[in-house]
This record gives structure tokens, C-alpha cells and sequence, in this order.
């Protein structure tokens, strides 16, 4: 009997712990929400962790169909100040091992990013996008496509919403947010599916408001509570007619991984000292084993 | 036989008419299915090798088949100036059918200075100051990869790359894209000091245009000149219009069937209508020629039917050999492995073949009906005509008095002309096919002056380990390949991924002045991750296993590319070494390759043309000696044209390559004429030189006429769009004025010099065969000797009373007698004795032929009789031409006399 009490008790606590979130669903879905509170919901609902290491593929499809594949190892931390310090490290091929993209988002919003070449030699060489946005390394992806875009940079504008195959997204035009018109250049227009506030499509627009790169995110993994991550982002180059897919085979949240001092020069050569040429090298693949996530 | 098919028309004339009419309709239905082809392919040999490669190639590193847009102006790099072409840039995007469009907006730069390394597009967008615009054009003209491709030297040039894809393989598509290519052009036109797309879309369009025009004014130009040459030397509305008539139905025909069976139109096709017209004509011109003669040997009631007839008899058996021989000129291209020539040989074939026919149908036709009754002043007034009688009075004046020297000059002429064809050259380019100073050809300097040559070639190179081109050592050899690129001076430029590595690395280092390759294969991969891939297409495989050249040039001359790609690929087999597969491939090389066979098909094509009237002259004149002579009228007017061409610099190409042949197919119609005639007055004659004056006399002014026609027929052709159709036009007018001084200057003095005997006249004559065998003077002979026998002596007919042979007058011949019968009479003083009657089989006067003495009796024809006359002067000429007949007549006439000798003496001894 008092199993059956508490039972019935944790039956009814849910049911108003669900009730109240299905309360916070149905206000946030009404039509006065602005796109910035959206945005916000969306910022609170998947912020990134402080501390992430991730593994991943690379697989780069040009417009033939033809595929070249990368492995790399993503570490992410963000620092109390906001700092947020970001390093992209490959391991396959073997050629380009050691080949590491190092970003810093400093609080003010202002972005260093780096990169080493082993085979170049113990040397950071700045890299200077001169704010195109452009890809990294070969990828269609930029380095703000991948870390999430600061909202206080940016000013959203809520368009009608859209139910595609029964999923409801609401739909926010991107702007710079010193620009105030809707005249001016739209950047991006985020999908956000409703029902669990995740943005799985973007549409990225050149000057002239075409299309130029959908990035979409599939095989979304709950991570904590209601904070999702997509194991596969795909990135399409519509005038290249490329493909990026980033694959996540595994994934950690933890200190102990992501620690402060491999964002560093010193760190990088230290394990990638420069290579000295050489004609013939090993071509294995370090993550030739079955993919998991952590 | 052949007469009688030549009645046909006169004989069944709705029957002939209601069939020509009946194909005539149902050819035309096929008209509306011609298709027209212009494309670069029909050029390409279908089974050339390459060509497989070539679409292996394009597949892998995109197609060659690419539209530049050229812009020119001083302030290009100005923000106004930059927004426009980004508007033009995006608008041609929009295009159905663009499937890329590289331009300044597209491409991507490497910069590094002082340790930073930027990645960037050189332009994103339309820059909005003055300081961005200049910014760009340094970053611009500082990459090498970009220079003479995208942007000339000083910066004032750029040029837009446009690939097309016609996804429905339309037909209409090169047409199309080039249209809307040139409407969004026009948009922009008042922007910029020039801009104008050269590419494969305008090539084929223009291509296709021109050969409309070609159509709408050759033909009718074809018309003028036929009716006002014909008018002027025949002065007869009929004779104008009768090769009107079977042109038009010949036209219909040709055309008709080419859309039923599937055969293209392509640009040499243009020609066809005024080759039709004029060739046709000449067949028209030699039967009228005989009608008119006809009339005048037949006066009387039944005066047309009886011309119809003579025409048929006397004309009917050359013009077939002439149909055969024009049409075997034409059908000798059509195994050329070249599309384009095949297309028209067959085209041509099957006109020139359908021409004959209808030509035998429907100018017995049009007689029966428009055609004169009795001789006019026409035939003597074409006799007279001051032009041809000009011309031979000049030609009778020379063989008479200097026969030698005219074949010595012909032989040095014909020396020197040689020595001159030794400097011909082909071609195959395409845009040789313009003249120099079409806009098309202007717009395409301009790209090859400012930036580089619009035809591009591939030096692929294949490995057979993966990622062979991230080996340093392998990139060398690009690198290797392209400094030798460099030192034959020929090409415009080359670019390959040695380029890209060796940009990268001077960026890299800080824009150092030395730009060595990157010395590691890590370093080479690690540079390569900052490009993408699509800035690699072009250039290597994605596993790196095969790389590209990709080499631009402006060569127009086959033979000098050909020889440059050979020297490249002795070199190249050095640098790849054995571990390494390469191909030189380019639809511009497979193009100029198809040229070298152009050559070889040619001179295979003259070989066999020539054997083959060779063989069926001395078939159809029975003598080695005929086919000979055949030949030489045609192998002159050749020697001199081709001297022309080398002389005047005019290459071989598809058009000019034909020339000859086509020439030589048509100049031999002439020849055949002349020597018809000749052998039907030998028949009469045992004057050879009388024979040659009287055949050259009669032959003159149709062949005359029928050669300046054909001369302005073909020269109407230099009014074609297309050079190659011009200079084809000229050179066969040439050739045919050549051959008139050939057929009518040469060929007449060599004639004299032999005796033909016509396999057909050998073949229809009809002569009991009881006769042949009972007589003495044919024994121990084939039936075909006899009949060649009967066919070099003189045939007379003597009526019933008429003296065969007259007592006590010398004559040194005999007869054989074929029919009828005669009775000889001796007699002394005031008497006669009947000594003998002779019947067919027999034969009299042997004893004269063989000796100088006066006849013993008369011989007179008690009925009507036909004999042969053997004389002796004569048959001492033909035993060098056909000494085994006239041996085995001797030995006969021996024998006849030897018994005759035995006879006697038995005779004496039995008195």
C-alpha cells in the first residue's frame, strides 16, 4: 500500500513537473515571442559545456562524388572570463597529422585563430580571414559555423513559422546586429525544430541573398537533460557543390581532457615537433576502431 | 540496251513523269528531318583512340569545352566597373544549362606576410571603395595562377570561364546558350570598352548561321551563273532550263533521303545545291550538244525522235562512264574516318548518282516535248562561238607545230608545281574555317594577344601508387614537363598543381623571389588543405594518383602542333619514366590529329581513284595505253593546283582536301567525251591524225563550255562564309580551266599516237558468227579477237551496182565481206568474164594488200554489201597497238595466200 502510494505520488509530481514545462512550451511558442528570445532559449537549452573533447571524421566530398577523409580531435573549454579557446587537431592522413587550428574568442567578442604546420615548421601562422568568414582548411565549414554564433553580434528577426513532414520550426532571419533594416544583408536563416528548440537547418546566404551553404545537424544525442549535440553536421557548398560532414564518434565533457596549456604553441610542438622530409610514411589510421560516444 | 533506256523518257513519257513525280514527293516528306550538324565531333576520326582517353580525361579534371568572356577596359578595377561584372557574373549563373562560371569573384588567393597567412576569396563581393577595387587587382595580378588566365598583364583584360552542360543533349543548345549568353553580354556592352564571348557555343552557332547563309546565297547564285554561262555559249532558253529541272529534282532527292536515312547537314554540305548544279549541267550541255547534231544529221519528218535517238546512241554509253567516274571522285572520301568529310561524300555521292539518273529521264523528257524540230543556226553559231574556237584555233596552231615542246613544257610545268605542292601544310582548326576578319576570329586574337590562346590541351599523367602527386619528386615532374612546355615557345601558357604548390609556397615563406617546390610530401599535403577542392579539379585526382597539365595555345597549323606534340611526347616518355602513364589529350589535338589523316586519306583516295578509272579505261578502250592516257588530263590540272596551293600558302583542310579528287572524278568527263568520239572516227578513218582534229573539233565547245561553267560554278564559291568552301570553290574552278588546256592541248597530241578499240562496240556488234567462222582471214581466232580484229579495220557499205574494186588502179587493202555478195569480173578489151562469186566469209584483194600492184578485176555488188576494208598502212600502224591481232591476220593472210599459191601450181601441174 505504501508502495502504491508512492508510486502514485511520483505519477502526479511528474505529471505537474511536464505540465509546467508543457505551460513554458506552449508561451514560448506564441506568436509575440521575438527571434532574440528565441535565440536566447535556444542558447540556455543547449549552451555549450565548458570543457569538450571531441573525436570526429572529416569527410569531404567534392563535386564528382569523390571523398577524402579526415580524422581530427576537437577540444573546446570555455574560460570564467568567456574566453572561449578552441583547437582542431588532425591526426589522419598521416600527412597533415599534426596540422592543428587554434582559435581564440576573446570576451569582447574579438577571434584569433592560428595554425600549425608541422611540416612547415615550429611556427604559428596567423590566420586572417579578414572577417569573410571564410572555410578552414579545406573544409566548407568556418570556424564560427562550428563553435556557435554570439547573439549579442547578432540581431534575429522571426518569420512566419514552418511545419515540414508534421515537425514545427520557427524560422529567424540573421542579421549584423549593427544593422537595423531588414534591408540590409541577411546572413543566415536558422530552422529551430520546436519541440526540442534545436537549430537543425541553416540556410547561409551570400551578398546577393542566394543560398550559398545549407548546414544541417542530424543524429542529435541527448547529452544532458534536455541538451542535445549532433553527432553529423553536414555542410553543402551549393556553388562548389561540395559536402562537409563532420562525424562525432566520440564525445567527453571533462577537465581532465580539454586541459589548459594544449592551446598553447609550446604544446603543439612539443608533441608535433616539425618534420623533416621525408618520402615515404605510414598511412594507418589511428581511428580505425569501432566509434563510440562517451 | 543503254539506248533504250535512254528512250524511256522520250517513249513513256507520263509513265516517267508520274515516277519522278511520285519519288519526288516522297523524298521531299523526308526534308523536314534533315538535321544539321556543326559540332566540333564530326571532325574527330570515330575511331581514333584518343578519343576514349579525352573522355576519361574530361570526366576527371572537366571539360575543355569552355566560353570565355572577355572585358576590357582601363578602369576596370574600379567598384562601378567590379559590380558589373558581378551582376554579369551572377546573371549568367542563372543561365539553364551554365554549369559553372569561374570568374574574379570566384577565385580563391593565398597571401602571407610577416608570419599571417590569409585564405580568402580575391573577390567575395563587389568591393565598395576605390582602395578595396585596388586592393583586389594587386592580390590579382600578383598570382601567378590567374595571370594570362583570368587577367592580361596590366590588369586591364579579365576574362569570365563559362562550362556548359547540355543535360538533354538538344540540339538547339550551343545555339541557345549562345544567345542568351550574348543577350545578358549585350546588357553590359555600354559598360566596358569591349566585351564579347568567344567559346564552343558561338563557334557552332556561328557555324550554323554561316551555313544558312551559304545555303540561302549559293544556290541561287549557282542558278545565275548556270543559265547566263549556258545562254551565253548555247544561246538556248532549253538548254538553260532542262539542268534547271533535274537540279531542282535532284536537290529534292539528295536532301530528301539524307533526312530519311539520318545524315546530317554539316558545313561542307552548303555546297552541294551549286555542286549539283553545276556538275549536273555539264552532262546536260554534252546531251544537248548531241541532240543538236542529231538534228542536223537526221533533217526530216521524224527529225526530234531521230536526234533523241543519236543522242542516245552516241552519248549514252560515255555519260554513264562520266556519272560513274564524277560520282567515284566524290564516293572516294567516303571512307574517310572523319565525320564531316564522310557526311558530305556521301551526300554528294548519292546527288551526283541521282543526277545521272534523272538527267537520262528527264532530258528525253523535256525534248519530246520543248524540243526543236529541225537544225538551227544554234549548233553552228556553239561551233563558231568566238571564245572555244578562239581558244582552239590558238590550241590547233601549237599541237601542229610544236606537238614536243608543248609535252616538255607540260612536264617542267607539272615539275615546278610539284616542287611546290612539297610546301603544302594541313589544318583542321576550326576557327581556320572563318575568314580572318569575322568578328569571331577578331575576338579570338584579342583573348590570345591579352591573355592567352582559347585552345587548351591536357598533359595527363598517371600513377600507379596513391598519392603519387604528394610526392615532391613526381611534382618535380610536372614541373620538369612545363619548363620544357616553356622552351618550345609555342604555346600560350600551361598550368598545373606544381603551380599551385610552388604560389603556396612563396606565399608561405613570405613572398620569397625564389619559388622552389615544397621539399616534402607532409608539406605538400599540409599546403593542399588550404585549398579546396574544387580549386583542384582541374589539376589532380582527388586520391593524387593522376595530375594535369593544362596547356593553352593559339596554333592554327596542324601539321607545326602535330610535330610539337610528338617532340613533347619524346621528351615527356624521358621525364615520367617507366613507373608513369601519360596521355596528351585535347579535342583540339584529337581535331588537328584528324588533319595528318586527312593527308593519308587523301593520297589513298587519289591512288584509288586514279587505279580505278585506270582500270576501267582500259577496260572500256580495250588498251593499257587508254587508261593511260585517261589519266594524264586528270593528273596535270591536279599537279598545277596543288602547286597553287603551296604556292599561295592555302593549306589542306577539309575542303581543299577534296578538291582533287572531286577534280579529277569530273576533268576525266571530258577526256572520256573526247576519246569516244575519237574511236567512233577511227572507225571511219584510217587517218588517226583526221580523227584526233575531227573528235578535238566536235568534243571542243562542249567541253569548253562545260569547263568554264563548271569553272564559274565552283568559283561562285568563293562567296561561302567559310574559307574552306571559298578556297575549295577556287581551287576546283582552277582546276577545271586547267583541264581544259589538258584535255584539249595534251591529251590530243598523245592521242595521236595510239588506236582504241571500245569494249562496248566490241560487245554489241552483231555480225552472223557463221560468217566469222567460215572465213579464212578469222580462223584459229577467239570470238573476241575476231571481233577486235573487225573493230580496227574500216567498215563501208557499198549499194547494189557499186564498185568494191576497180580493175587496173592500185590500192593496197583487201575486204572481207560480212553481207551481201559480189561477183568478179575481169575484162579484157571489150569483154568480161564473171571469174568468181564472193559471199560472206570471203575475202578479196589480198594480193594487193600485200604488194604494190594494179587489180587484176572488178569487184561488184550484186546485192547490197557490207565489207570490211583491211589497209595495209594502216594495220602496219596498229601492230605496235595491238600487235597480236594484226600477227595473227598476217599469218592468216599467208595462209589464204599460200594455198591460193598451192592451188595454182596444182592447177599448172594438172594441165
Amino acid at each position: 500500500m505504501k508502495l502504491l502510494l508512492r508510486s502514485q505520488l511520483f505519477f502526479l509530481l511528474s505529471l505537474l513537473i511536464s505540465l509546467s514545462h508543457l505551460q513554458e512550451c506552449i508561451g514560448f511558442t506564441s506568436s509575440e515571442t521575438t527571434g532574440a528570445e528565441i535565440m536566447e532559449e535556444v542558447d540556455k537549452r543547449h549552451k555549450q559545456f565548458p570543457y569538450i573533447y571531441e573525436e570526429q571524421s572529416m569527410i569531404l566530398v567534392d563535386r564528382y562524388g569523390e571523398q577524402d577523409t579526415r580524422k581530427a580531435r576537437r577540444y573546446s573549454r570555455v574560460e570564467e572570463d568567456g574566453t572561449v579557446r578552441f583547437l582542431l587537431l588532425f591526426d589522419y592522413p598521416q600527412e597533415v597529422k599534426g596540422v592543428a587550428l587554434l582559435a581564440n574568442r576573446e570576451p569582447d567578442g574579438k577571434t584569433n585563430k592560428y595554425i600549425y604546420l608541422p611540416a612547415y615548421g615550429e611556427q604559428l601562422l596567423e590566420s586572417a580571414d579578414e572577417g569573410n568568414g571564410d572555410n578552414f582548411l579545406g573544409t566548407d565549414f568556418s570556424v564560427e559555423n562550428l563553435t556557435g554564433e554570439i547573439l549579442s553580434d547578432h540581431r534575429y528577426v522571426r518569420r512566419d513559422d514552418r511545419e515540414v513532414e508534421k515537425v514545427k520550426y520557427f524560422v529567424l532571419d540573421v542579421y549584423k546586429a549593427k544593422n537595423t533594416s531588414t534591408k540590409d544583408r541577411i546572413l543566415r536563416r536558422h530552422f529551430i525544430q520546436q519541440d526540442n528548440l534545436y537549430i537543425t537547418l541553416t540556410h547561409h546566404f551570400d551578398k546577393h541573398r542566394r543560398i550559398a551553404r545549407i548546414q544541417s545537424h542530424h543524429d542529435l544525442k541527448e547529452v544532458d537533460h534536455d541538451m542535445l549535440r549532433a553527432n553529423m553536421i553536414l555542410m553543402e557548398n551549393m556553388k562548389n557543390q561540395h559536402q562537409s560532414l563532420i562525424k562525432t564518434s566520440r564525445r567527453i565533457f571533462s577537465h581532465d581532457y580539454v586541459p589548459l596549456e594544449i592551446f598553447t604553441a609550446e604544446w603543439l610542438y612539443e608533441n608535433y615537433p616539425h618534420i623533416e622530409p621525408t618520402e615515404e610514411i605510414d598511412t594507418d589510421d589511428p581511428f580505425d576502431k569501432k566509434e563510440t560516444t562517451e | 540496251m543503254i539506248e533504250q533506256i535512254y528512250m524511256l523518257g522520250y517513249r513513256h513519257r507520263a509513265f516517267v513523269g508520274l515516277f519522278l513525280l511520285l519519288v519526288t514527293i516522297f523524298t521531299a516528306a523526308g526534308l523536314q528531318r534533315l538535321q544539321i550538324d556543326t559540332g566540333i565531333d564530326s571532325l574527330i576520326p570515330a575511331d581514333d583512340p584518343s578519343r576514349l582517353v579525352y573522355q576519361k580525361v574530361m570526366r576527371e579534371f572537366g571539360t575543355d569545352n569552355k566560353t570565355i568572356i572577355y572585358i576590357k577596359d582601363a578602369n576596370l578595377w574600379t567598384p562601378e566597373k567590379l559590380a558589373k561584372i558581378e551582376e554579369l557574373h551572377f546573371a549568367i549563373e542563372k543561365i539553364d544549362g551554365v554549369n559553372r562560371v569561374d570568374s574574379l569573384f570566384t577565385l580563391h588567393t593565398v597571401k602571407g606576410k610577416g608570419g599571417k597567412i590569409v585564405s580568402r576569396p580575391l573577390l567575395a563581393a563587389s568591393p565598395k571603395t576605390e582602395e578595396e577595387a585596388l586592393d583586389a587587382k594587386k592580390s590579382a595580378l600578383a598570382n601567378p595562377l590567374y595571370q594570362g588566365n583570368f587577367f592580361s598583364e596590366n590588369g586591364e583584360v579579365t576574362a569570365m570561364m563559362v562550362s556548359v552542360i547540355d543535360a538533354e543533349d538538344s540540339n538547339n543548345f550551343s545555339r541557345t546558350i549562345h544567345l542568351t549568353l550574348e543577350e545578358q553580354i549585350e546588357t553590359y556592352r555600354s559598360d566596358f570598352e569591349r566585351i564579347a564571348q568567344v567559346g564552343p557555343p558561338r563557334i557552332n552557332a556561328e557555324l550554323k548561321n554561316s551555313l544558312y547563309e551559304d545555303f540561302i546565297l549559293l544556290g541561287p547564285l549557282s542558278v545565275v551563273v548556270l543559265v547566263v554561262s549556258i545562254l551565253i555559249f548555247m544561246r538556248s532558253w532549253l538548254s538553260a532550263m532542262v539542268p534547271l529541272v533535274t537540279s531542282l529534282i535532284t536537290i529534292i532527292w539528295t536532301f530528301g533521303a539524307l533526312g530519311w536515312i539520318g545524315v546530317p547537314l554539316n558545313i561542307l554540305s552548303a555546297m552541294i545545291p551549286s555542286l549539283i548544279i553545276v556538275i549536273g549541267s555539264t552532262e546536260d550541255t554534252h546531251m544537248m550538244s548531241a541532240f543538236l547534231r542529231g538534228l542536223k544529221e537526221n533533217p526530216g519528218k521524224n527529225s526530234r525522235r531521230e536526234a533523241v535517238k543519236y543522242m542516245a546512241k552516241h552519248i549514252g554509253l560515255p555519260m554513264a562512264l562520266t556519272v560513274l567516274t564524277t560520282t567515284l571522285g566524290f564516293a572516294s572520301n567516303l571512307f574517310s574516318n572523319i565525320g564531316l568529310i564522310q557526311q558530305f561524300s556521301f551526300a554528294a555521292t548519292f546527288a551526283m548518282l541521282a543526277n545521272g539518273f534523272i538527267t537520262i529521264l528527264v532530258m528525253p523528257l523535256m525534248l519530246s516535248i520543248f524540243g526543236a524540230d529541225e537544225s538551227t543556226s544554234i549548233l553552228k553559231d556553239m561551233e563558231r562561238n568566238s571564245l572555244p574556237d578562239r581558244i582552239m584555233s590558238v590550241f590547233r596552231y601549237s599541237q601542229v607545230r610544236f606537238p614536243i615542246s608543248i609535252l616538255v613544257f607540260t612536264a617542267i610545268l607539272c615539275a615546278f608545281f610539284l616542287f611546290q605542292a612539297s610546301k603544302l601544310y594541313v589544318t583542321n582548326d576550326p576557327l581556320s574555317y572563318f575568314p580572318s576578319d569575322r568578328p569571331l576570329i577578331q575576338d579570338a586574337k584579342r583573348i590570345h594577344e591579352d591573355l592567352a590562346g582559347i585552345k587548351i590541351f591536357f598533359i595527363s599523367l598517371e600513377s600507379k601508387q596513391g598519392k603519387a602527386f604528394q610526392k615532391p619528386k613526381n611534382i618535380q615532374k610536372l614541373a620538369d614537363i612545363q619548363r620544357f612546355l616553356t622552351h618550345q615557345g609555342v604555346y600560350d601558357g600551361s598550368i598545373s598543381l606544381a603551380d599551385h604548390l610552388q604560389f603556396l609556397n612563396h606565399e608561405f615563406r613570405g613572398g620569397s623571389p625564389e619559388n622552389p617546390l615544397p621539399e616534402s610530401r607532409q608539406l605538400v599535403a599540409q599546403y593542399l588543405m588550404f585549398l579546396h577542392r574544387g580549386d583542384l579539379d582541374n589539376y589532380v585526382s582527388h586520391d593524387y594518383r593522376r595530375a594535369n597539365i593544362v596547356v593553352r595555345h593559339n596554333i592554327t597549323d596542324s601539321h607545326t602542333l602535330n610535330q610539337y606534340i610528338e617532340e613533347l611526347q619524346e621528351v615527356i616518355v624521358k621525364i615520367a619514366g617507366p613507373d608513369m602513364k601519360f596521355f596528351i589529350v585535347g579535342e583540339n589535338l584529337m581535331v588537328n590529329k584528324a588533319a595528318e589523316s586527312l593527308m593519308t586519306a587523301q593520297v589513298k583516295a587519289l591512288a584509288l581513284l586514279m587505279a580505278l578509272i585506270f582500270l576501267i579505261m582500259s577496260i572500256m578502250f580495250t588498251s593499257f595505253k587508254g587508261g593511260l592516257i585517261a589519266l594524264v588530263p586528270a593528273i596535270i590540272p591536279i599537279a598545277l593546283m596543288f602547286g597553287i596551293m603551296g604556292y599561295l600558302d592555302i593549306p589542306l583542310n577539309p575542303g581543299t582536301a577534296m578538291v582533287a579528287v572531286i577534280a579529277i572524278g569530273i576533268a576525266i568527263d571530258g577526256t572520256i567525251h573526247l576519246l569516244a568520239r575519237y574511236n567512233e572516227l577511227c572507225r571511219r578513218t584510217s587517218d588517226y591524225d583526221d580523227a584526233v582534229n575531227t573528235a578535238v573539233n566536235d568534243e571542243a565547245t562542249p567541253l569548253i563550255v562545260s569547263s568554264i561553267a563548271l569553272a564559274f560554278g565552283f568559283g561562285i564559291l568563293i562567296f561561302s562564309n567559310f574559307t574552306i568552301v571559298a578556297q575549295f570553290g577556287a581551287l576546283a574552278a582552277a582546276t577545271m580551266l586547267f583541264s581544259i588546256f589538258a584535255n584539249l592541248l595534251v591529251t590530243p597530241i598523245i592521242m595521236t599516237r595510239i588506236r582504241l578499240v571500245g569494249l562496248y562496240q566490241i560487245l554489241s556488234m552483231s555480225i552472223d558468227p557463221k560468217v566469222l567462222d567460215g572465213s579464212p582471214l578469222l580462223q584459229n581466232m577467239s570470238n573476241y579477237q575476231r571481233r577486235k580484229a573487225i573493230l580496227i579495220s574500216e567498215l563501208h557499205e557499198f549499194e547494189k551496182g557499186e564498185l568494191l574494186v576497180k580493175q587496173d588502179t592500185i590500192g593496197r587493202n583487201m575486204h572481207l565481206i560480212l553481207s551481201g555478195e559480189a561477183e568478179v569480173i575481169r575484162r579484157d578489151g571489150n569483154e568480161s568474164h564473171s571469174l568468181a562469186i564472193l559471199k560472206p566469209g570471203q575475202i578479196f584483194g589480198e594480193v594487193g594488200y600485200i604488194r604494190e600492184t594494179e587489180r587484176t578485176a572488178n569487184v561488184l555488188a550484186t546485192k547490197k554489201v557490207t565489207a570490211l576494208r583491211f589497209d595495209y598502212e594502216r594495220m602496219q600502224k596498229d601492230l605496235k597497238f595491238f600487235p597480236n591481232i594484226v600477227a595473227k591476220l598476217n599469218f592468216n593472210i599467208s595462209y589464204i595466200l599460200g594455198e591460193r599459191l598451192a592451188d595454182m601450181v596444182a592447177k599448172s601441174k594438172n594441165k
